[in-house]
């Protein structure tokens, strides 16, 4: 998953005024020294974005058998990515994933950072840290960690069943590895949305709900009508990333894998089926197009939310 | 307060160097020997580059660098089979970064052949070493007089069990699959643990006890590198896999993924009454911790329950080779390491003592000590004698395909199905066959 | 803050601390959420091989506590390889961090404070670069840096982790709203040429998102999994993710050489994290706030 940024939406500038030529010389110079100013970046962009895409592009043109050749075959991968039934169930996983996912998560952090927000207490600011902490370990150790807490030999989980008598449910197996991923995922995530949904909150007026308090709204009704329309970019924005973020769901299921007892496939996700494609079967074209084809979906879905919500193009200025 | 945020980060950074230039080590300009997990011990020598993971390397690696003068060997372990396929498969995809010699399982060759990775080395003085195996492991490493690899270590399967859990239930070691269900079934009823274990990610068993019933499942030539043969689905595969299926079904074995923290657990806990495995697996079992504590000498070896008990098929599940790679700076030193790595007698002898590797080096498999060696693991039983160089003797050698990985990744989906309840024996054959024959035929291959 | 601005009447009080009951009840739940893999971590990483997998508890100690016997294994296994994992994970964090911090400075402020042909352009396509799936991005970057030789070194992993659009929004953002353009022409008029102006006069007034960028992109180099599992072969270059990475899958199979790993595994995650959380607790103040940046209007 990629994290998300902290969230805005710049505000508008003011309109222009028609310029001299004096001025619009002054202006070019600057124009170019901006220019000068994304350069680095740019370079960057190109030489570790742009290049290794394009090439990506051209290797997913092209077809490579171990028995043949390579050929220059036009769409031929992406027309076997889309009638690829690893693929489609890959993408279908991904998408119910992002349903059920993106929903709790955003919950859950509204929730707590609405809370925090109310509260001054040590102990919330000591559960604010914690709550966070886990956007700080490395999604792999803390897929080791869930590993070893999901075994059924020596997990708690396994031992809180034996008290009982009972065999406890492996949690990433076929029937259970939704609702394990689900948990470490969230796990994982909710504190940094929670931060940043909370950063946003506690940039708010305060003088803005002393007119709501006056007349007699509750605390509940503040949060409601007040705090989360005033966040609703922040929001819309985490939701944006935290979508993206899904659909490329990999490092999780890419770690737990090998322990997973064949619940995680190697076309468990897109991504993951792309990574074996291209890294254990060598089929670096087919695993190109398969990326893109992910991409491809990503970008309609991503489109899709912003028409739903009616925010396209809000966080382009 | 700036002045103190700029002493920290200077600190950090200084840490982070010095921390990162001890890595640094031997070396330098040349782009073979940069990070050894071994010490050089002639400097002036060339180097050769070697990615293994057998457990003793670091001894076996020293023991060649002690004994050369005009060549050193700077090992690295990139991971344990699969994840070193995929640094290797990826190097050879991209034309740069793979070692000058590789280990590699014998299924293995014929996917790195294929791709044209790995040197004929023969044409290098490889077939010096030929005298020291047996024909049918030399012919398992080479093509027609080409040869690929130098085999190193073999695995005739066998059957481990736990003597403790036998003499408690009154059963002794089945010779047959029919008395194995039997026997797991009486263990069950009587309250017993699991009998066996039927881990989705070892797809190369499967595939051994599908041929051990008869099955061929890959015709293949590398002479004649378009032409394939696909069975993955005939009766025998079938039968196969509808049995282990229905064991699971009736919950005799279990589902676990071998080679995982919890498999091993249940291993020492007793949870599982037989392992069906090979030579080697005593080593990494008592590497991983197991037969240390309770269980200490409780193992004891068999021979591989068999479909028809008067007339026994052999079959092997891993032994690797090393091979050298054609991105080689060197194929004539490269050859020697590859011949001559893990083929001194002490190496052999710490490679045989502690069970990490069944050695196919007739020299050995020959000597006296090996052939009447009284194994601690096994409590002193004499598992080489009884077992498991019968084992090896009767083993007349698999065919693999050029694409084995693939094949393996489809087998163990399949499998996890059939653990999973969701699917039968035949129907996963039916599945595999289906998608191993789309991806040959995808990839070029002429499939018969 | 809000609670407090209100005029407090002390029934009043009373009723509001019987209230924050339930939101306390509801935070202590999540906290132990939270907090159960790092118990079961900090536990564990006291246990040998044979605590890790008895039958002991897992969210309790051992008969025996050997934390310290680990630690020292930990930094003494295999020539102490564990700690050049840990600098090589610092080495690229701080040069991956500082490197896509400062461009990201500089072209965040470009985007905010110049206009010209095809910014907009330019800032879209930025944008959208955020959607191209991580394994588009691995495999041809492998490729493309096998035929450098650049492989296996340590400007495999730094290098890509110089690129950091998220890094150069934000910049954006926070430039636009904290730096006063009129300020930036009383400069320009004071005759300080763009380059001072934007030294002296923009950066010190960007410094809190500077920290924020600085902080979310050494924590994701420092996080980095697949792209240096990708690059490098060699363990001695490895970061600290992929090594663990690597002795958990030796682990299972005795590639130790008789040396279990498992122990080591739990207590170097443990020591792995440790690093990232002094850097957050300590950076506390500064990330919040950068975390803010221009999250409402």
């Amino acid at each position: 998953m990629t994290s998300a940024p902290a969230i805005a939406s710049p505000r508008r500038r003011t309109p222009r005024v028609p310029l001299s030529s004096t001025q619009r010389a002054a202006q070019r110079r600057r124009a170019a020294i901006g220019w000068l100013f994304i350069a680095p970046f740019g370079v960057v962009f190109l030489l570790f974005l742009v290049a290794p895409l394009a090439y990506a592009l051209g290797l997913s043109l092209f077809t490579k058998g171990l028995a043949t050749g390579t050929e220059f075959a036009w769409f031929a991968n992406y027309i076997q990515a889309f009638t690829d039934p690893s693929f489609l169930r890959g993408v279908g996983f991904v998408v119910t994933f992002s349903l059920v996912l993106i929903p709790i998560q955003m919950a859950l952090s509204l929730g707590v950072a609405l809370v925090l927000d109310a509260l001054t207490s040590r102990f919330a600011r000591f559960s604010r840290l914690v709550i966070f902490l886990p956007y700080a370990i490395p999604a792999v150790i803390g897929a080791i960690m869930w590993g070893f807490l999901y075994s059924p030999t020596f997990g708690p989980l396994g031992q809180l069943f034996g008290l009982i008598g009972q065999q406890a449910p492996f949690l990433l197996d076929a029937d259970h590895v939704f609702g394990g991923l689900i948990n470490v995922v969230t796990w994982q995530w909710a504190g940094y949305y929670m931060i940043i949904i909370y950063a946003a909150l506690q940039g708010i007026d305060p003088s803005i709900y002393e007119a709501a308090r006056i007349d007699g709204a509750s605390s509940w009704q503040v949060a409601l009508r007040i705090k989360v329309p005033l966040v609703s970019n922040a929001l819309l924005l985490i939701l944006v990333f935290a979508l993206i973020g899904t659909l490329q769901f990999f490092t999780e299921p890419a770690v737990l894998r090998p322990i997973s007892n064949g619940g995680i496939t190697p076309d468990f996700t897109p991504n993951l089926y792309a990574y074996t494609t291209a890294f254990s079967y060598a089929q670096f074209n087919y695993a190109s197009a398969i990326s893109f084809a992910l991409g491809i979906v990503v970008f309609i879905c991503v489109y899709i939310f912003l028409f739903a919500t009616r925010k396209r193009g809000s966080f382009l200025s | 307060m700036k002045k103190k945020a700029i002493i920290a980060a200077v600190s950090a950074i200084a840490i982070a160097l010095s921390l990162a230039a001890c890595g640094g080590g031997s070396g330098g300009g040349s782009s073979v020997a940069k990070n050894c997990t071994n010490k050089i011990v002639v400097k002036s020598a060339p180097v050769v580059t070697v990615w293994a993971w057998y457990p003793n390397m670091a001894k076996v690696v020293d023991n060649f660098n002690n004994g050369h003068k005009d060549v050193q060997v700077c090992w690295t372990n990139v991971g344990q089979g699969g994840d070193e396929y995929n640094k290797f498969q990826t190097a050879v995809a991209a034309g740069k970064g793979a070692p000058d010699v590789v280990m590699l399982e014998a299924d293995h060759l014929a996917n790195y052949q294929i791709q044209g990775a790995l040197v004929d080395i023969s044409k290098y003085g490889g077939n010096s070493v030929k005298k020291n195996f047996s024909e049918g492991a030399w012919k398992d490493v080479s093509v027609g007089s080409a040869v690929y690899a130098a085999p190193i270590d073999g695995g005739p399967m066998a059957m481990i069990y736990r003597k403790d859990i036998f003499a408690k239930y009154g059963i002794t070691p089945p010779t047959t699959w029919a008395e194995y269900q039997q026997d797991a079934q009486k263990v069950k009823d009587a309250g017993g643990p699991l009998f066996g274990d039927l881990g989705a990610n070892t797809p190369a068993v499967m595939m051994a006890l599908q041929i051990q019933k008869g099955a061929m499942p890959f015709t293949y030539d590398p002479t004649k590198p378009k032409n394939v043969g696909v069975s993955l689905d005939d009766s025998a595969s079938k039968d196969v896999l509808d049995y282990w299926g229905g064991l699971v079904k009736d919950k005799l074995v279990g589902v676990q993924d071998q080679f995982t923290a919890d498999y091993i657990s249940g291993v020492v806990g007793g949870k599982y009454a037989t392992y069906i495995s090979a030579a080697w697996a005593p080593g990494y079992l008592s590497g991983a911790g197991v037969g240390q504590g309770t269980d200490k000498g409780q193992f004891a070896s068999a021979p591989l329950p068999q479909w028809d008990a008067s007339n026994p098929v052999s079959v092997n599940w891993g032994g690797s080779a090393f091979a050298v790679t054609t991105q080689a700076t060197d194929k004539k030193l490269s050859t020697e390491v590859a011949t001559g790595l893990y083929a001194d007698n002490a190496s052999l002898e710490d490679g045989w003592k502690n069970q990490v590797i069944f050695p196919l080096n007739q020299g050995v498999l020959k000597s006296d000590a090996f052939v009447n060696a009284e194994v601690a693991f096994f409590g002193g039983q004499t598992v080489n004698k009884d077992i498991y160089i019968p084992a090896e003797n009767a083993y007349k050698g698999f065919t693999y395909s050029p694409f084995q990985v693939y094949y393996y990744a489809q087998l163990q989906a399949e499998l996890a199905k059939v653990n999973a309840g969701s699917e039968t024996g035949s129907e996963a054959a039916a599945a595999v066959q289906k998608s191993v024959e789309t991806y040959a035929k995808k990839q070029g291959f002429t499939v018969s | 803050m809000t609670t407090l601005s209100t005029p407090a009447v002390t029934p009043m009080r009373r009723r509001r601390t019987n209230r924050n009951i339930v939101p306390h009840l509801f935070l202590g739940v999540l906290v132990v959420y939270f907090l159960i893999p790092l118990w079961w971590m900090i536990i564990n990483s006291s246990k040998d091989a044979a605590g890790l997998f008895g039958g002991t508890g897992a969210m309790w100690f051992a008969k025996d506590i050997n934390f310290l016997g680990n630690l020292q294994d930990l930094f003494t296994y295999n020539g102490g390889i564990y700690l050049h994992w840990l600098g090589n994970s610092a080495l690229y964090a701080i040069v991956g961090g500082v490197g896509s911090t400062a461009i990201a400075v500089l072209a965040g402020y470009g985007f905010a404070k110049f206009r010209f042909r095809g910014r907009n352009l330019s800032f879209a396509l930025l944008l959208g670069s955020v959607m191209v799936p991580l394994t588009a991005l691995v495999i041809p970057t492998f490729i493309l840096f096998a035929n450098l030789h650049l492989t296996d070194t340590i400007w495999a992993v730094i290098l890509p982790s110089l690129l950091n659009p998220f890094g150069v929004y934000l910049m954006r953002v926070y430039a636009g709203d904290a730096v006063p353009d009129e300020l930036l022409d009383a400069a320009r008029v004071d005759g300080a040429g763009e380059f001072r102006t934007f030294a002296q006069v923009a950066l010190p007034l960007m410094r809190p998102a500077v920290v924020t960028v600085l902080l979310l992109s050494m924590v994701a180099t420092w996080n980095n999994y697949f792209l240096p599992l990708a690059m490098l072969s060699d363990n001695g270059l490895f970061p600290v993710t992929v090594g663990l990475g690597l002795w958990q899958s030796l682990a299972s199979a005795n590639n130790g050489g008789g040396h279990s790993l498992w122990s080591l595994i739990v207590i170097g995650s443990l020591v792995s994290i440790i690093p990232l959380i002094i850097a957050f607790l300590s950076l506390q103040k500064y990330w919040q706030g950068g975390l803010s940046i221009g999250s409402l209007k």
